[in-house]
């Protein structure tokens, strides 16, 4: 019954995660005074993507042709270590944080190969440059996640949910997860979703060569990674409190939840518009400062903050 | 008794048969590996020179790891330092050759030295050269004599293991090897290495402070980085890998530096773990990093050159290879769901519960070494996507990448042995695991603690790597299917890469590996200090007829650290030329004259 | 009886130093050699053992007959001419070698207070055989000398090994005889290569291949 319920709710939020992205374009295009595309886009995109003819290039391998499923597995399988509704999930104590985020790298070193794959400079760009932000992204992800960790005694997520106050090395380790957030959902002092010049793109440069239904799948996956990690980080600075399980509390809690992502994506869209993007070299300077604040978080959760 | 037959004596305990277990899973497949492999290059005696050669070296190892007494691991030790160089150095024809194997040389017996110093000092005390009457004198050792004694082992064994800044030879010997030998020395050799400083370092000194796990974890976290960094820049494949492992010593060191800490406060159970994570990665480095040796070395026998440069495109003309590759590289960079990822797994929970359980700093630093592991499996992660995805996808970049052609079926055996064990020890992870505890419970001690219910509970998470693979697996057949069902069958049409319309793309449109690494050069230029020259020769102010562009790093070790000492003999060697005459009498007048010397000596006494 | 052939062996020691000629210096260590025979064939005649017995009949195939006869071949074979080339004249040289017997004498009533003075004798022999096998290595300059030296000196610890003591082991004595006999043959061999490279054979203008 629990593990029917966890299945729903993963469906539930992949389902939704395309109208995610949709509201937080809605939103960077009302701050920039513009009307821009409707909140659904993205699902009128997909639709179209899926029903047109692929075209794959005559140098890549199958790697090309099946990087698109192991991303989009790794991604939905990333997300059965995240608590969405419930206080739990599906895999709760399986793995943990460690393996929520090497998940995602496996999707990433995928989606790398697939850029190289094809023998254009494009992809081979946007694989370099993914792979430098990743590395420097992963050990402030790691260490904010070990601060709570460190504070609600073990290292998965679910355990996180349980700090009936959130202590203020987990606000600080949650600030610097947004960083972390803003580097891999390709946001803008990082990456821009919007271009297609070869000196902006990045995640873009991977997917140039992706075309049909491989792109549907891509986009999907970014669009599930995207939610995923909004909704690690809404629950590190929102935790459930633990709810009797009957259904009326289901809804509520779905109601709070929509609600902290909401949120965070209004934070994250502001941010954009208010930014511009940064040079690759300075998205060092960036995540070195996320890296500041999570071994600030660090210190404070040591001296019992 | 100093003598060698009195003192030769075995032990089968289970730290022993576990290194055997590695030894034998490494050098089984690289023997029937060099099969193939030497075949077609090489005259049948040197093959059969090369190949006793080689057993003669695993059992050599072998005996190094069985043995119980100081007296017989030590020559042991020799005997396996001696018939690795000759080893690498069996291409003598190529000076590259000579002059690796000169450098391990040199660097493994001054490890030797620093073991033998420890050794007389431990037998001065003792009386003995045999573990059990050591351990047991160790009491008497004053503090001072211990940790000189600890510091004469961690060097002994870390020259030898590749830790920073002893690891210099292994970029240099592990190339120049023939492809098996590499594997089985990364593999297999500089693990006993580790096997040395758990038994003796540990084993039978045992732990007083804290302060020697948090030198080893400091000397760790070097390893893995400059180790890493090195392998991020490397063009030459195997140097790539000898690169990685050196940092993946450091990562074993990690949780072996854990458990020493954890030991040093009387932390049994975690310490166990901690140690327990350490071996385990042993076991998996060895067959990984045995696997991409040996597709290192397929990859040299059908191109001829082991430059990323001048590869590409092996995905379509070395389909099983570049397979076992992939393989290897995923294993490697510690992605789900190989057993890569179990044993990173397993030492980012256990540095974890040294956090949760240890006070005050020791948290801020446990943390911290969890920090530095994510970098090094991030920057591992990035490697290896730029080893397989230059060397093996898109166009060949040169004419010998092009005509490439499968390797022979011993060689396809020798990788797909191993690639097998990466599942066997991915999906059988929960087994091992608590074989690997029984192992390290030997080295710590400390209570028998039950372990758990089958599965791996640590610090509050379990790893269950077959359900893990399992729904990953049912996720990507579900996802294939659904998406299927939605859109129907497969529309694809070949066309050509995205060109922007500069009419054919060739293999010098393609990202090289050195401009994959370019951002990392950037970034940790603090570290690399890279160079750069740029030659334009002009024909006119607008017009450059041709342009050169050099990019090179230092090595930082090599410049400020070994070539001032080097230096530094030859300044001395040239002042005592002075002695040297050439003549054969004053030699002989030098001994004659000692020889009265000394009488007259010991008439006026 | 056994002192006469000790001086013997003494006096061709002396007549090893003051030679000018090769031919004359490999004669005298023939003799002393002989002498030295004698002396071994009188120790086993005292203690009545064969296997000394062995060794002195060894000492007089092999340093007696055989490898004076190969040093002579070598040299007829070399041409070399007779000189011996001194780096300090024979009347020098001689004064040395009394005074190092002086030395040894002093050195062996030290050691051997309460013992057969046979046993002194013998130790001042033998002595004197060692520092006169060295000292011909040191101060004189053709290559052949070396060689004859260094077999003096083997002389001389042999005669000490069998007064002092009872003997070296009775295998040992033999591989040190075939020991000694193979290395005169590589060495002769070496000479020959060197004279044919150099033309000559005075060690101390091999310093010109200094590094």
């Amino acid at each position: 019954m629990k593990t029917l319920l966890f299945i729903i709710q993963i469906l539930v939020c992949i389902c939704l995660a395309p109208l995610v992205s949709g509201l937080m374009r809605k939103i960077k295009n009302s701050l920039r005074m513009r009307k821009g595309a409707p909140v659904l886009q993205p699902y009128y995109n997909l639709g179209k993507y899926i029903k047109k003819e692929e075209v794959v290039s005559e140098h890549s391998s199958f790697i090309l042709r099946y990087a698109p499923y192991v991303v989009l597995a790794s991604t939905v399988t990333a997300f059965l270590f995240v608590p969405v509704f419930h206080y739990s999930c599906l895999l709760s104590e399986i793995g943990g944080v460690v393996a929520l985020f090497f998940f995602l790298s496996l999707g990433r070193f995928f989606l790398v190969l697939a850029g190289l794959d094809a023998g254009s400079s494009f992809g081979g760009m946007g694989s370099s440059r993914e792979m430098f932000i990743a590395s420097l992204a992963e050990p402030v992800a790691i260490c904010a996640m070990a601060v709570v960790g460190l504070k609600s005694g073990a290292l998965h997520l679910p355990a996180a949910l349980n700090l009936v106050q959130t202590p203020v090395s987990v606000i600080v380790a949650a600030t610097a997860l947004l960083f972390v957030v803003i580097a891999e959902t390709s946001r803008i002092p990082v990456d821009n979703q919007e271009t297609h010049l070869e000196l902006t793109m990045i995640h873009e440069a991977m997917v140039l060569e992706y075309s049909g239904r491989s792109l549907a799948i891509l986009e999907l996956s970014a669009h599930i990674k995207q939610i995923l990690l909004l909704s690690v980080l809404a629950g590190m600075l929102w935790p459930f409190p633990v709810y009797v399980p009957d259904s009326g509390a289901y809804l509520w809690s779905a109601a709070f939840f929509a609600g902290k992502v909401a949120c965070i994506a209004v934070i994250v869209s502001v941010m954009e518009v208010m930014v511009a993007k940064m040079r690759l070299f300075r998205v060092v300077d960036f995540l070195g400062f996320g890296f500041l604040l999570s071994i600030l978080a660090l210190v404070m959760a040591g001296l019992g903050v | 008794m100093i003598g060698l037959w009195e003192n030769i004596s075995f032990c089968f305990d289970p730290l022993a048969v576990f290194f055997l277990l590695v030894i034998t899973v490494v050098s089984i497949p690289s023997l029937i590996y060099s099969y193939g492999y030497l075949t077609g290059h090489y005259s049948r005696a040197r093959i059969f020179v090369i190949t006793s050669g080689t057993v003669l070296f695993i059992l050599s190892m072998a005996a190094v790891v069985c043995s119980a007494n100081l007296l017989a691991f030590l020559f042991a030790w020799e005997l396996m330092s001696l018939v690795s160089y000759f080893l690498v150095v069996f291409d003598h024809e190529n000076h590259q050759s000579v002059d690796a194997g000169l450098i391990y040389l040199i660097m493994t017996h001054v490890g030797t030295a620093f073991l033998l110093a420890a050794v007389l000092i431990m037998y001065h005390y003792a009386g003995s050269f045999d573990f059990s009457v050591v351990r047991n004198t160790i009491p008497l050792i004053p503090a001072a004599t211990r940790h000189m004694l600890f510091l004469f082992l961690l060097i002994g064994f870390g020259t030898k293991a590749g830790v920073v800044p002893l690891h210099v030879w292994l970029p240099y010997a592990h190339p120049q090897a023939p492809s098996h030998i590499s594997s089985i020395m990364s593999g297999a050799m500089i693990k006993v290495a580790l096997y040395g400083f758990l038994r003796i370092a540990i084993g039978i000194i045992g732990i007083p402070s804290a302060w020697w796990g948090i030198g080893v974890l400091s000397v760790a976290v070097g390893t893995c980085f400059v180790g890493i960094m090195y392998a991020l820049l490397e063009r030459d494949i195997k140097r790539l890998l000898a690169y990685s492992s050196v940092e993946n010593i450091g990562v074993i060191l990690l949780g072996i530096g854990a458990a020493m800490v954890l030991m040093s406060k009387q932390q049994y159970v975690l310490a166990e773990i901690a140690c327990a994570a350490g071996l385990f990665h042993i076991l998996n480095h060895a067959v990984f990093k045995g696997l991409l040796f040996l597709g290192a070395g397929s990859v040299y026998k059908a191109t001829g050159t082991r430059d990323l440069e001048r590869m590409g495109g092996l995905i379509k003309r070395m389909p099983w290879t570049a397979a076992f590759f992939l393989v290897g590289a995923l294993a490697i960079a510690g992605l789900p769901p190989l057993n890569g990822f179990v044993s990173e797994w397993l030492i980012f929970q256990s540095l974890f519960g040294a956090a949760s359980a240890l006070p005050g700093a020791l948290k801020i630093f446990f943390v911290f070494m969890m920090v530095c592991l994510a970098v090094t499996c991030g920057l591992a992660a990035a490697c290896f996507v730029r080893a397989f995805g230059v060397g093996f996808l898109a166009l060949p970049r040169s004419s010998r990448a092009e005509q490439a052609s499968e390797v022979p079926l011993s060689m396809k055996m020798g990788m797909g042995i191993l690639t097998v064990g990466i599942g066997i020890l991915a999906f059988c992870a929960t087994g091992l695991w608590h074989a690997m505890r029984f192992v390290a419970h030997g080295i710590t001690g400390g209570e028998i603690v039950p372990a758990g219910t089958g599965e791996l509970l640590l610090s509050g998470t379990i790893l269950n790597m077959p359900v893990i693979a399992g729904i990953f697996g049912v996720i990507l057949v579900l996802g294939y299917c659904m998406v299927r069902l939605i859109a129907g069958p497969e529309k694809v049409r070949r066309g050509a890469t995205w060109d922007c319309g500069y009419y054919g793309l060739t293999s010098r449109n393609e990202y090289t590996a050195t401009a994959f690494s370019k951002p990392f050069r950037i970034a940790f230029s603090f570290f690399f200090l890279p160079q750069r020259r740029v030659e334009k020769l002009r024909e006119s102010y607008y017009h450059v007829s041709s342009f050169k562009y050099e990019v090179r790093t230092i090595p930082v070790f090599k410049q400020y650290f070994y070539a001032p000492i080097v230096k530094g003999f030859f300044v001395v060697a040239q002042r005592m030329k002075i002695f040297q005459m050439g003549s054969v009498h004053w030699y002989l007048g030098y001994i004659l004259f000692m020889f009265i010397g000394v009488i007259i000596f010991v008439l006026v006494h | 009886m056994i002192y006469a052939f000790l001086l013997g062996m003494m006096m061709f020691a002396y007549s090893m130093v003051i030679t000018r000629r090769v031919t004359a210096l490999i004669r005298s260590f023939r003799l002393q050699s002989l002498f030295l025979a004698l002396v071994t064939f009188a120790f086993a005649y005292r203690e009545k053992s064969i296997e000394v017995c062995i060794v002195a009949g060894l000492l007089v195939v092999i340093k007696v007959v055989g490898i004076p006869y190969y040093l002579t071949r070598l040299l007829k074979g070399i041409k070399i001419d007779e000189p011996l080339g001194l780096f300090m004249n024979p009347l020098l040289s001689l004064v040395m070698a009394i005074i190092f017997t002086f030395v040894s004498s002093l050195f062996g009533a030290m050691l051997l207070r309460h013992q057969d003075p046979l046993i002194l004798v013998s130790l001042i022999a033998a002595m004197t055989t060692l520092f006169i096998g060295f000292f011909i290595m040191v101060f004189r300059i053709k290559a052949v000398t070396q060689i004859v030296g260094l077999l003096t000196m083997e002389n001389g610890i042999f005669l000490l090994a069998a007064a002092i003591t009872d003997g070296m082991p009775f295998f040992v004595e033999i591989a040190i005889f075939f020991d000694v006999f193979v290395c005169v043959i590589i060495t002769g061999i070496f000479l020959y290569r060197i004279n044919r490279l150099f033309t000559h054979i005075e060690v101390n203008r091999l310093t010109e291949l200094r590094g």
